[in-house]
């Protein structure tokens, strides 16, 4: 895990960029720091040199117990080979190649950050661990809250500059600068981290204000920033690098000329890329392009798979996996296509039901709980997903020990509801069966959603729901215009979901603290502001407000004891049931792909905590089974069927 | 009552002599009509329910409760299991099902899973059901009934007001004329579908669905009436030019008369032949914006979805497709036939001689 993907604050789940083809910013190509800015940034270093320190290695703590991972086995497999075009599918072209600020946190993001850029190290995705990345060893000081880390020497950024350790000072100077328009960001920099200390170009360390049980890998997940490209920050930075590929860390990097806007973007393999033979990288990242078309719909980006334009498509959807491409489709039967399904170990993804608690009648807890016992999740879990995937069970599922030990979801029921709805004055059916309360107003809200594949799920939920006297009004969204509204507090209920990261234990600042609910949530005796707006933004997507919430969350934020992190986090997860502004959808403890035959895996196929198929990029391309493939197809030759499950890793409750 | 002059019978009789035509205006003017009755032939209400002596006919009612029906629940009675509950009980009770004992909303699975089915006389889904196990027929006749009722008022509205302003245009010309020429040559530029997914994207979906049909119908109607004015006006500027009128200004008659019983009957020829192709273009312009969903708000049963649905399930469900796409077909067939024979006999040059 890196810091800035969990960053993802805000990355739903599935694909949330738009449409635009805006016309490139007028693009002065980044230029070397000119002598005023490194004295500009000097100076913003010595204005906090509580935060930024300057140190000699004489200075470091004598006693350190230096690890570098190196137990760890490798990722990937040895008999991957380098080389050939992967092509793939994007729903739409990204509407930056920022990696932060306005319009940055999108689909595309991933492939320029997320999940192939390198930081300090980073978590094992079979050992949960820490392997290193950009850093040769590192040191945990738990006494002093501190990590120390000796950088890679080698470490190049991809335009050959050496990474140091000035370029993490200037992470956080970029980080905490109000131009990159992230206010996420400038919270997390300057609240998470308390110190940065430069001792030589590759020797540093980092403080964290409370020493948290994984305090090593919230310093080990900081990524760089090239220095050398950015400079200092000002108000145009947002525009001018709005399609600008900032020289990275990672293997992949995007030319100028294969950004094709509106159509396709292609990525690269950096032949020089540092960390090529290194040891937990050396297997990935083996496709020498990756090219990447944008295929708006589903059905279509199916086909394009089914002719082979398309190497991988991702069938965890039952229509696609049972249906579309049944175990008996001729090119599966073939062996052209093979079918694999993994089962792998990660916090899911939060599928369910977003209630704004700042609309009218959401506000009252009844109605609430009325909905969660109108929804009917299990309908849809055993109808439309066939059974294949589970109920979710609270919002924070998936953290072992963090995770509550015995919540469950609010089951559908229909009297409960009717009961709940009662208590809400909602007693009596209008003529259409929708309940009325005394007012006159009608038990109805807008159910909207930016997952257009999933729309079928909505309809079921409103037929069940109007069993319950509830209506529910469907707004099917594009991806973007549907996170732009509950990024705006505009719904009324939102299905969606945040991808989350592989962490140890679940956050709530973000999700349900008050700072992230209303400009000013409560006046300063501790009532309720009665001005108070909601706040636009944010994940905050219950608009959820509890003084008790907000002081277990700070506790939680500044405790660095796993135990009382532990019921701390239990006490949040019943207090969060308790309000029923969520409703728990479902989980899926696996990922399932169809992929031609070309495109290999490793034995065990992927590894214990990757979330999709192309994740960790351990597959490689087999150019020569290719051409055998295509040429098979016209000659009628066949290879036997493949069509595997992968559960070494199968959790329990999948 | 508007008494229909020799010049139009005519016409009207020439119409029904052109057999095709006829037909198709026959068969159309039927559909619509059963459409109207649509919830007597497809629909999950029962037609009739005689529950201890009582007869019932929740059809157009309020919803009934299946306590109603000493049924467990107060939500509304599910009529097939009541059917089925009547026959077992076997106490004389019994319950008349429409033919398609289906509504459009709900889904209804032969087997566990929600999937398409293909058409089957015993399950009484005679088109098959779509990817949510709805039934396809249920979907395409209330589809349907929304799209030609939604074409109707679509071009209602376009004529009044075409005729309203191309008529005016026409006849008090000058200023007003050049003005509005020059105003309808801009607004017609603004590319008309992308207008309405723009304007209907931003359309709350907190209004209920027959007010944003409504809202749809105004945002289509607004960048479709300028086609109208001018052919409106033309005819306006040569009827305004005939003797006739010239004669009935010089006997004193109002702008009211002139325009009303003199120029409009005599324009009405070049109006109805472009009826329906008006109503064509209405049809695919809503089942093009559903396709593309911009249109109705889900689950509204729409022909675009349906064809929507069906491009996506090709190979799997080929029978979406097909029924949607039948569909259409059909009724683009129909209302072009009747267009065309409305053309042939309101043509003027079979009644008139130009010298």
């Amino acid at each position: 895990m890196r810091l800035w993907p969990a960053a993802a604050t805000a990355i739903c789940a599935m694909l949330l960029f738009g449409c635009s083809e805006e016309p490139a910013a007028p693009a002065p190509a980044a230029a070397t720091p000119t002598k005023a800015d490194e004295e500009a940034i000097a100076a913003y270093y010595a204005a906090q040199p509580a935060f930024f320190g300057f140190k000699t290695l004489a200075d470091l703590p004598p006693d350190l117990t230096w690890q570098n991972g190196a137990e760890l086995p490798d990722i990937g497999s040895p008999d991957a080979v380098k080389g050939g075009t992967e092509y793939g599918a994007i729903q739409d072209f990204p509407r930056t190649l920022r990696t932060v600020g306005p319009d940055s946190n999108g689909s595309f993001r991933p492939w320029l950050l997320d999940d192939t850029a390198m930081s300090l190290a980073h978590r094992h995705p079979d050992a949960f661990a820490p392997y290193p990345g950009l850093a040769e060893a590192w040191a945990v000081s738990p006494a002093d809250k501190t990590v120390y880390v000796r950088l890679d020497p080698a470490a190049r950024w991809s335009d050959g500059v050496p990474i140091t350790a000035d370029d993490f000072l200037y992470a956080f100077y970029f980080f905490q600068s109000p131009h990159i328009i992230a206010p996420w960001y400038n919270n997390w920099y300057t609240t998470q981290y308390v110190n940065i200390t430069k001792y030589d170009d590759h020797t540093l360390s980092v403080t964290v204000p409370e020493a948290k049980p994984d305090m090593d890998i919230r310093v080990l997940g900081l990524g760089p920033r090239p220095r050398h490209f950015y400079g200092v920050l000002d108000e145009d930075f947002v525009t001018r690098y709005q399609w600008q590929f900032a020289p990275t860390t990672g293997a992949y990097v995007v030319r100028e000329e294969d950004i094709r806007k509106g159509r396709s973007i292609a990525l690269t393999r950096n032949e020089a890329w540092w960390a090529k033979d290194k040891k937990f990288w050396r297997n990935r990242f083996n496709a020498d392009r990756i090219v990447l078309s944008v295929v708006r719909d589903t059905a279509k980006r199916f086909e394009a798979f089914k002719r082979g334009d398309l190497d991988f498509f991702g069938l965890n959807l039952a229509e696609y996996w049972y249906e579309k491409l049944p175990h008996e489709d001729a090119d599966v039967q073939a062996g052209y296509i093979h079918k694999a399904t993994f089962y792998n170990q990660r916090p899911r993804p939060t599928f369910g039901l977003w209630l704004n608690t700042s609309r009218a009648l959401l506000d009252d807890r009844n109605v609430r709980v009325g909905i969660n016992h109108a929804t009917n999740w299990q309908l849809v879990i055993e109808k439309f997903f066939r059974s294949d995937y589970r109920r979710m069970r609270t919002s924070s599922d998936g953290y072992g020990p963090f995770s509550h030990p015995t919540l469950t979801a609010r089951p559908y029921d229909i009297d409960a509801a009717l009961a709940a709805f009662a208590e809400a004055g909602f007693r009596e059916r209008g003529p259409d069966g929708i309940l009325v309360d005394a007012a006159g107003r009608r038990l109805s809200f807008t159910l909207s959603t930016g997952y257009e594949a999933l729309k079928d799920i909505l309809t079921i939920l409103k037929e069940e729901a109007a069993r319950a006297g509830l209506d529910f009004r469907i707004e099917v969204l594009d991806s973007t215009a549907g996170w732009k509204k509950v990024q705006e507090k505009k719904h009324d209920i939102h299905f969606s979901a945040f991808g989350v990261a592989l962490e140890m234990y679940p956050r709530f600042w973000e999700t349900y603290h008050s700072v992230n609910a209303y400009d000013q949530a409560f006046l300063e005796d501790g009532s309720v502001n009665p001005e108070r707006q909601p706040k636009t933004q944010t994940n905050n997507l219950e608009v959820l407000a509890l003084p008790e919430m907000d002081r277990m969350i700070d506790a939680y934020r500044g405790s660095g004891d796993a135990d009382e992190m532990r019921s701390l986090a239990h006490a949040m997860t019943a207090l969060h049931h308790e309000h029923a502004s969520f409703v728990p959808g479902y989980v899926q403890g696996f990922y399932r792909v169809g992929h031609w035959r070309w495109v290999r895996f490793p034995a065990g196929f992927n590894h214990r905590h990757s979330s999709g198929a192309g994740q960790q990029f351990v597959h490689w391309l087999d150019v020569q089974a290719k051409a055998e493939t295509q040429e098979a197809k016209k000659s009628g030759r066949t290879w036997p069927p493949s069509i595997r499950v992968f559960d070494q890793f199968r959790s329990a409750d999948a | 009552m508007v008494a229909i002059n020799p010049e139009t019978l005519r016409k009207l009789r020439r119409f029904r002599a052109i057999r095709r035509g006829y037909v198709s205006f026959l068969i159309f003017a039927g559909l619509l009509l059963l459409s109207l009755f649509g919830e007597l032939l497809v629909g999950s209400r029962a037609l009739i329910v005689s529950y201890q002596g009582e007869w019932h006919f929740p059809t157009y009612t309020a919803f009934h409760p299946g306590t109603n029906f000493g049924l467990p629940y107060s939500y509304e009675t599910n009529y097939r299991e009541l059917a089925e509950r009547f026959r077992e009980a076997d106490q004389g009770d019994w319950v008349l099902l429409p033919p398609v004992p289906y509504n459009p909303f709900e889904s209804h699975a032969a087997g566990d899973v929600y999937k398409p089915e293909p058409p089957s006389l015993a399950t009484k889904h005679f088109l098959g059901t779509d990817t949510t196990s709805r039934d396809i027929l249920a979907r395409l006749l209330y589809g349907t009934r929304i799209a030609l009722f939604f074409a109707l008022a679509f071009m209602a509205s376009v004529y009044l007001i075409g005729i309203a302003i191309g008529c005016a245009m026409g006849y008090f010309g000058g200023l007003f004329d050049l003005l509005f020429q020059r105003f309808i040559e801009i607004w017609s530029n603004v590319p008309f579908l992308y207008m309405v997914i723009i304007v209907f994207s931003v359309v709350p979906a907190t209004f209920s669905v027959p007010v944003r049909i409504g809202v749809l119908l105004t945002v289509m109607v607004l960048f479709s009436w300028t086609a109208m004015t001018y052919y409106m006006r033309t005819e306006t500027y040569k009827e305004k030019a005939r003797d006739y009128t010239a004669a009935a200004r010089l006997i004193g008659a109002s702008n009211t008369r002139i325009i009303f019983r003199h120029i409009l009957p005599n324009a009405m020829s070049t109006l109805v032949t472009f009826m329906p192709f008006t109503v064509v273009s209405a049809i695919a312009a809503i089942t093009s914006l559903d396709f593309l969903g911009f249109g109705l708000p889900p689950p509204t049963p729409s022909l675009g979805e349906l064809l929507k649905q069906g491009t996506a399930t090709l190979r799997t469900a080929p029978w979406i497709v097909g029924a949607a796409f039948g569909t259409l077909v059909v009724l683009l067939t129909l209302v072009t036939f009747i267009g065309e024979a409305v053309r042939e006999s309101f043509d003027p040059k079979k009644f008139t001689i130009y010298q």
